[in-house]
Parts: structure tokens; sequence; C-alpha cells
């Protein structure tokens, strides 16, 4: 993929999940915790299958981090959500998310070597900044709960160093 | 400040460092919300620093300098142990989210 089409598939990643936010009316809590189980179980499930597939041992320690620390920020906010009498619901958001995961699991299990490598990493740049972009529009505005607030101010910094880390394989692996 | 505020606080100080050359001390880095607090440290050789990581996933403390912190993965509510000996100033930093910084500095 070069740099044109790259760019262009981020940005219409990013287009597609930020008109899907704006769709949807304000979420409640309970829709945003299970939005923040969807958000890191699309990345979990990704990183097992990068963690299967690549053979980059950068691209590999990469998606043991991600499947570490998506599975760490969910068991917390399971922990919190049942010390809250919460239970996850769904929504637009969190079924796009889901939807957007199974459709890149999709992808990513017809390529290999090279190819399977640059786009799991590529996607991963644009889901975590769709993320983050859901936390600053979407989740931590609406949180009505000050723990699950705080939970979420104190992860936002992870996905960014996940997104920065990323674009640094990404660049290694042009 | 004053000059008698000072006097305080040199006093203070002075007790402080004879209670470091009777007993060294033990410090507290919390790792939380992604940050090293404090995130810089100031100890006497013989001190020990310990990060506790209040995140829900590893980090570690790896600065570049030989004698400094040199940790593996700190898993979530673990603590690591590290004894200063070497005087200096040691920048550090968790490389697995490299934006996270933290100093000790032994002197």
């Amino acid at each position: 993929m070069n740099i044109l089409t790259n760019k262009l598939a981020l940005a219409a990643a990013a287009a597609a999940f930020s008109l899907t936010a704006l769709a949807q009316s304000a979420p409640d809590d309970a829709q945003i915790a299970g939005i923040v189980v969807a958000a890191n179980t699309v990345d979990i499930e990704a990183g097992k299958l990068a963690q299967s597939m690549t053979k980059n041992a950068q691209v590999k320690a990469f998606a043991e981090q991600m499947v570490t620390d998506h599975s760490g920020v969910n068991k917390q906010a399971v922990a919190l959500v049942t010390k809250l009498k919460v239970t996850p619901a769904e929504s637009d958001l969190s079924k796009s998310l889901k939807q957007g995961g199974n459709d890149n699991l999709a992808k990513l299990k017809t390529l290999k070597g090279k190819e399977f490598d640059k786009a799991y990493v590529d996607h991963e740049v644009a889901y975590h900044q769709a993320v983050i972009d859901a936390l600053d529009k979407t989740l931590i505005p609406n949180a009505k709960n000050a723990e699950l607030k705080e939970t979420l101010v104190k992860v936002r910094p992870a996905f960014v160093a996940h997104l920065e880390h990323a674009k640094h394989i990404a660049a290694s692996l042009k | 400040m004053t000059f008698r505020m000072k006097a305080a606080v040199a006093a203070a100080a002075t007790l402080l460092a004879g209670a470091a050359l009777a007993a060294p001390a033990v410090h507290i880095v919390l790792i939380d919300g992604m940050q090293f607090i404090p995130q810089t440290l100031e100890v006497k050789p013989g001190d020990t620093v310990i990060w506790r990581n209040k995140d829900p996933f590893p980090h570690n403390v790896t600065a570049d300098a030989k004698g400094g912190p040199a940790s593996p993965a700190i898993a979530a509510e673990a603590s690591w142990k590290f004894t200063a000996e070497k005087r200096g100033s040691y920048p550090y930093v968790c490389t697995l989210h490299r934006m996270m910084k933290g100093t000790l500095v032994v002197k």
C-alpha cells in the first residue's frame, strides 16, 4: 500500500467511525462500558491473530503487548462495572466496532508475510486513532459515573502510546 | 522564605540526612495513569526505590545509563524494588510506552 492510499484508508476509517459516533445519541454508562469492552476485545482478537501469523519480531512483540494491555484494560473495566452494578449494553458504536473488527480479521486472514504485517499494523494505527477520537468526543464527555470517567481518562494515554508505537512500526515496514 | 524558615528547613534536612546515614530510606514511585509519580525522585546511595504499578497492564523502568534502574515487566498491581548504589542522574522510560518518562537522581 502506498502512502496516499494508506492515508485515504485511514481517513475513511476515521470518517466512518466518527459518522457512526455522531449518528448515535449520547451513550449512557452501560453503553459506554459496552463500547470499552468491545473496543478492547476487537484489538485482543486482532493481536492474537497477528501473534500466530507474523514472522516479524517487532510486529510479534507489538501484538503481544496489545493482547496484554487491552486484556488488562478489559479486566479493569469489567471489575469496575461489576462493582457499579452496571451491565455493559450494546449501542450503534459497540456494534460498529465489532463489525469493523470482524471485517479486519476476515481481511487479515487472506494475507501472509509482509502484506499481513502491513495490513495489521496499518489497521492498528487507524483503530487506535479512532478509539482516541471516540474517547475524546463521545466516551469521556458522556460518562456520568466519576470512577468510570476517571478510568477512561487514565487509559487514554495508553491508546496514545499504542498509536505512536504502531506508527513507528508502520514506518519501518515501508 | 524568611531566614528563620530557611534555618528550620536546613535543620530538618540535616536531621533527614542524619537519618539517611543511620538507615537507608525506602521511596515509592507510583505508576498510575501512564505516569511515574513523582516524575523526578532524589535519593541517597543505599536507599531503596519501589515502583508500584497501579495501571491495569505491565510497565517497566528502563534507564539508559549503567547503574540505573533496569526492571523486567512489572505486572498490574505488582512492584519492583531497586537499591540505588552509584551516584548520578538516571533518566528512564517504560520501553513499552515510551512517552512515560522519569528520572532517578542518586546524590
